[in-house]
């Protein structure tokens, strides 16, 4: 059986929840190793969540970041990922 | 302004919001999801020996997928499987629940008691006032005062972090697992898995942590991950994913899903340590947000019932006094923790396992996991640590310490018919 990550969203836009801080990130890449999703891309020295929407909002990037770079808040309420069956 | 705001109507929010309500206070309830659970991830199953606690019987009217009776562990090897199933004399072991529909229904209950129950309004922020916490910021900016606030909003919930008390975690301290479900329909199940939980120990399909399968209705859950230690990913293992893959492809895991497909995944971050501190003046933390979760032990749900329930017992008493303080708070709260032998078992079992479990071989741990029923092995374990570290440094009260709590927790090493009977009687109401 292949994986497949499937997993819903709810309609309305969640906003920029996961930022990063230019000033902190180091480009160590820790964020995006973490990150199930790929939300995470190389741009230039540091790694900005290019891939939002495909965000599961489990945390791992803020968590795994040395730097402290994540800025890590809330999709907008009712917007964003949506699991079935917990 | 609110009594209390408790955010996040998880397993501990809906719990703390419906206890609150029911001593008076005038309670308000937030939760980001459109319908509460559906943003959750977690084991799915309740242990019975918590719920056999009276504070607990209303969740037996809750959603039930499984009742589950007996627990199966696979240790594979490239040699051979070998296949443990241990079916206790008698009793529920764990009741299998959808998160979406459970804590839905958990938060109709809090509704029903008397608080008010906002769903799909996100807490961005706390309000703080010399030094206090006085409420939440939502993400329409609205500002929510209360007396207290409980935080019951899990492993990375922002009120604790903007309240100083939730950091970051890695390494042995946080677990990342996935999370998939299989659709077999009832009746394959009910042939393969029936009452049955099923554990597994196989190469490349856990980083020092196991994967499970709990049956549901008509899906199987499967879990696979690991401690977030640098090398939980690597060249071998480009994400957690290709542990949940390994185990997808184990032939025994292939023939027990055969004719299945995927209908749902998800990912969590478990938090694995407790929390040192879990209050502030006019804040509790509740459930996951408090520390209060064992991944070793399968155990982080009815903990997260019992916090939440308590911290509004303590909110509440803390309001009566006209005293908010971290330390009134604090006090009430660790005393309720303190007189229930379930959570005192657990604390006890959290602190003395993981570092003994993390150093044993994958061998060590299928061994153990043979007497796994409710956490008697992991019980066992603790009582053991707790031995071997008094003949290490010839410290006999750390012997006595360990023998005592072995006493104490003799009613929840054997399961007994209660749980069956007050199962019976709630179901028959």
């Amino acid at each position: 059986m292949k994986l497949e990550m499937k997993v819903g969203y709810y309609p309305g836009e969640t906003g920029e929840f996961i930022r990063v801080d230019e000033e902190k990130c180091t480009g160590c890449g820790a964020c995006a190793r973490f990150c199930a999703r790929g939300v995470w891309q190389k741009d230039g020295a540091v790694y900005r969540p290019r891939g939002l929407k495909l965000c599961a909002e489990c945390g791992a990037c803020w968590n795994a970041c040395p730097a402290d770079a994540v800025l890590f808040s809330e999709p907008r309420g009712g917007t964003g990922v949506r699991f079935l069956f917990g | 302004m609110y009594d209390v705001i408790v955010v996040g109507a998880g397993c501990a929010g809906p719990a703390a919001a419906r206890k609150a309500a029911q001593l008076g206070l005038r309670t308000l309830l937030l939760e980001k999801a459109r319908v509460p659970g559906e943003k959750n991830v977690s084991g799915t199953c309740l242990n019975t020996a918590a719920l056999s606690d009276a504070d607990l019987h209303y969740l037996l009217d809750g959603p039930v997928e499984r009742e589950i009776r007996s627990m199966r562990t696979y240790h594979v090897t490239r040699e051979r499987t070998t296949v443990f199933h241990e079916i206790p004399a008698s009793g529920i072991l764990l009741l299998s629940i959808r998160r979406d529909r459970f804590d839905a229904w958990h938060t109709e209950q809090a509704r029903r008691a008397g608080a008010e129950v906002r769903l799909a309004t996100s807490v961005v922020d706390i309000v703080e006032e010399g030094g206090a916490i006085r409420g939440v910021v939502t993400d329409a900016g609205e500002r929510l005062l209360s007396k207290v606030v409980i935080d019951a909003a899990g492993v990375n919930s922002i009120v604790g972090r903007r309240a100083g008390l939730i950091g970051r975690r890695t390494g042995t301290d946080m677990i990342l697992y996935v999370t998939v479900a299989v659709r077999l329909g009832k009746k394959k199940i009910d042939e393969r898995f029936g009452d049955t939980i099923e554990y597994y120990l196989a190469p490349g399909c856990q980083h020092k942590t196991w994967p499970w399968i709990f049956p549901k209705r008509d899906v199987v859950t499967l879990g696979a991950g690991g401690y977030m230690t640098s090398d939980l990913v690597s060249e071998g293992f480009p994400s957690v994913n290709t542990y949940m893959q390994n185990f997808l492809d184990l032939p025994v895991v292939r023939d027990r899903l055969a004719g299945g497909r995927i209908a749902s995944w998800g990912l969590h971050c478990e938090y694995d340590e407790p929390i040192e501190q879990k209050a502030r003046d006019g804040l509790i933390l509740a459930g996951e947000a408090g520390g209060f979760v064992a991944p070793f032990l399968g155990e982080g749900m009815p903990e997260a019932f019992f916090t939440g329930i308590y911290a509004a017992q303590a909110a509440a008493r803390a309001i009566e006094a006209n005293d908010l303080s971290l330390a009134r708070l604090e006090g009430g709260f660790d005393e309720l923790l303190d007189a229930n032998l379930f959570m005192k078992s657990f604390m006890y079992v959290a602190a003395r396992n993981k570092a003994s479990i993390l150093s044993k071989s994958d061998e060590e741990i299928a061994r153990m996991m043979q007497s796994v029923v409710m956490g008697g092995g992991f019980i066992t374990n603790a009582v053991h640590t707790g031995w071997l570290a008094a003949a290490e440094e010839g410290d006999i009260e750390k012997a006595r310490e360990a023998r005592d709590f072995l006493e104490l927790l003799q009613p929840y090493r054997s399961i007994g018919s209660d749980f069956e009977e007050i199962y019976a009687a709630r179901k028959k109401r």
